[in-house]
């Protein structure tokens, strides 16, 4: 089945999204899609073309968890250049979705790249969405637009670092426009609900994006979604006083609550991928060993 | 003078006991960390959460509800991307009292449906719904309600960063006339943004929004 990834659960009540539009041209595509099968999960659906593709799925532990990496052959986001990523983890499977390495925007003149995300989440399913970081560079334009939607048993953990991109004067912050903007939705009996909208918006030609408010001095940003019936206040003050370990400056709190599922967001700023990274890789090694005793994930060793 | 003037006065002044003073939004944050420390540096951090906060929140919730969007679906979508707890919470509290004062005192039937909306559990009440609810059935325009909200939410933490930080109180009255600048900034900037730049954060403002529940010693609720 391949499904819309143009629907928009705002139904015909809310206003128009300019994202909605097709922009450019589609120039990659890829759709996924991950079921239970003798205790394992395996890839039930997998379709790509264009300039963008996946590694053979694999495993990474004895957890059963399904491991699929994402590559784009071109290497690098260009202007006007449209990718649609279609992921659907049917009940009880388990996935992790990572990238093979750092997402490159380079100049798009007059235009955006743009990557638009569709995932749902079945019963009791599991989603680790880890990839790489995101490097704009000199007058480049992106918008990545996903939209997720859980059922309330199912768990998300997804992380994300954007750096301050490169120009060849070595100045940063030369891009035009990063837009990074995640819809979670969550269903409930009277249908879903929007659990956290994450909107993520630097446009350093705007405003000062390195001073006080905004970069607070730093360059760059990075950030941890959770949504799981299992997240609470505990767990925020526990990843909290992780945090406090590292140089970086970051903050934890709580979504509201939806049918049961709750979400925890983590953002912070630092100076570098690398501390970022192991920021990320703390938190979400807390939420493995605690929930499914599984290690810290270590994909630089693949 | 205009059928809505006094209404609107009563609505955006700060003795209006919505519970303002108790809120910092994220500024007393700064305080502890020596960053906001005197008229200078407030002066900046107001103008910051203004135009890169307030701008993408409050002021295209107010705008989009103007321009007849559903309420309960602009609630909803305050509610999700109010990403740190206080301030959401802070919304919400302020908003729940503007819908009672609003409900005694200039009651009206949009009024009354969207607190019904909250009594019933499908909405949660935020404080510039409320707001643009109540301005929009007394028959303010919208630039002049945006505007009268945005300069009241600058006024009540101007007196709320007097008593903290402590500023004299010629000093509050200078940063005030300071930020017209800054509201009029704001008032040009929700009319040109659009849907998806709804709810969009600085990290900044919002860490230290988030960092604010645990801060230890603080005078404020958010």
């Amino acid at each position: 089945m391949v499904s819309s990834i143009d629907s928009s659960p705002w139904g015909n009540v809310g206003p128009d999204s300019t994202l909605a539009l097709g922009e450019g041209p589609v120039r990659g595509r890829l759709e996924l899609g991950v079921s239970v099968r003798g205790g394992r999960s395996v890839a039930s659906r997998q379709f790509h073309e264009g300039a963008l593709r996946v590694l053979r799925p694999h495993y990474l532990d004895r957890s059963g968890q399904l491991c699929y990496v994402m590559v784009n052959p071109g290497g690098a986001y260009l202007g006007a250049d449209l990718f649609l990523i279609d992921v659907e983890v049917e009940a009880g499977a388990e996935l992790l979705l990572t990238t093979q390495s750092a997402t490159k925007v380079y100049r798009t003149p007059g235009s955006f790249a743009e990557q638009r995300m569709n995932i749902r989440l079945g019963e009791g399913s599991r989603l680790e969405l880890m990839p790489d970081q995101l490097i704009a560079y000199r007058e480049a334009s992106y918008r990545q637009n996903s939209h997720i939607s859980l059922h309330p048993t199912s768990s998300l953990v997804m992380a994300e670092v954007v750096t301050p991109g490169w120009s060849p004067d070595g100045a940063s912050f030369k891009y035009e426009e990063v837009r990074l903007r995640n819809e979670i939705w969550v269903e409930d009996p009277n249908g879903a609900k929007l659990l956290a909208l994450d909107n993520l918006l630097l446009r350093p030609p705007l405003n000062d994006v390195t001073g006080m408010g905004f970069m607070e001095g730093f360059s760059h940003v990075g950030s941890l979604v959770v949504v799981d019936p299992r997240v609470d206040q505990a767990l925020a003050d526990d990843l909290a006083r992780i945090a406090e370990d590292f140089a970086a400056y970051t903050g934890v709190s709580l979504t509201m609550t939806i049918a049961g599922s709750t979400g925890l967001v983590l953002r912070s700023l630092s100076n570098s991928t690398e501390e970022l990274n192991h920021l990320l890789g703390a938190c979400t090694g807390v939420l493995r060993e605690r929930w499914y005793g599984q290690a810290p994930l270590n994909l630089r060793k693949y | 003078m205009t059928s809505y003037q006094l209404a609107l006065q009563q609505l955006t002044d700060s003795a209006l006991p919505t519970g303002a003073f108790a809120h910092s939004l994220g500024f007393e944050s700064y305080i502890e960390r020596g960053l906001v420390r005197d008229e200078g540096s407030f002066g900046e951090w107001l103008g910051a959460f203004v135009g890169q906060q307030l701008v993408y929140s409050d002021g295209l919730a107010l705008r989009f509800l103007y321009e007849g969007v559903d309420v309960g679906l602009l609630d909803g979508v305050l509610s999700a991307q109010l990403l740190a707890r206080e301030v959401r919470e802070a919304s919400l509290k302020m908003g729940g009292r503007l819908l009672e004062i609003g409900g005694e005192v200039f009651p009206s039937f949009e009024l009354e449906e969207y607190r019904g909306l909250v009594r019933a559990g499908s909405a949660g009440g935020h404080q510039p719904l409320a707001f643009g609810v109540i301005a929009r059935s007394l028959g303010v325009p919208f630039e002049a309600a945006l505007a009268a909200y945005v300069f009241a939410t600058v006024t009540s933490l101007t007196q709320n960063a007097v008593r903290a930080i402590p500023l004299g109180q010629n000093a509050g009255q200078r940063v005030l006339r300071q930020a017209h600048d800054v509201v009029a900034a704001a008032i040009k900037d929700v009319a040109r943004l659009c849907w998806d730049d709804f709810g969009a954060v600085s990290p900044g403002l919002e860490i230290s929004q988030m960092r604010h529940e645990r801060q230890r010693a603080r005078m404020f609720m958010s």
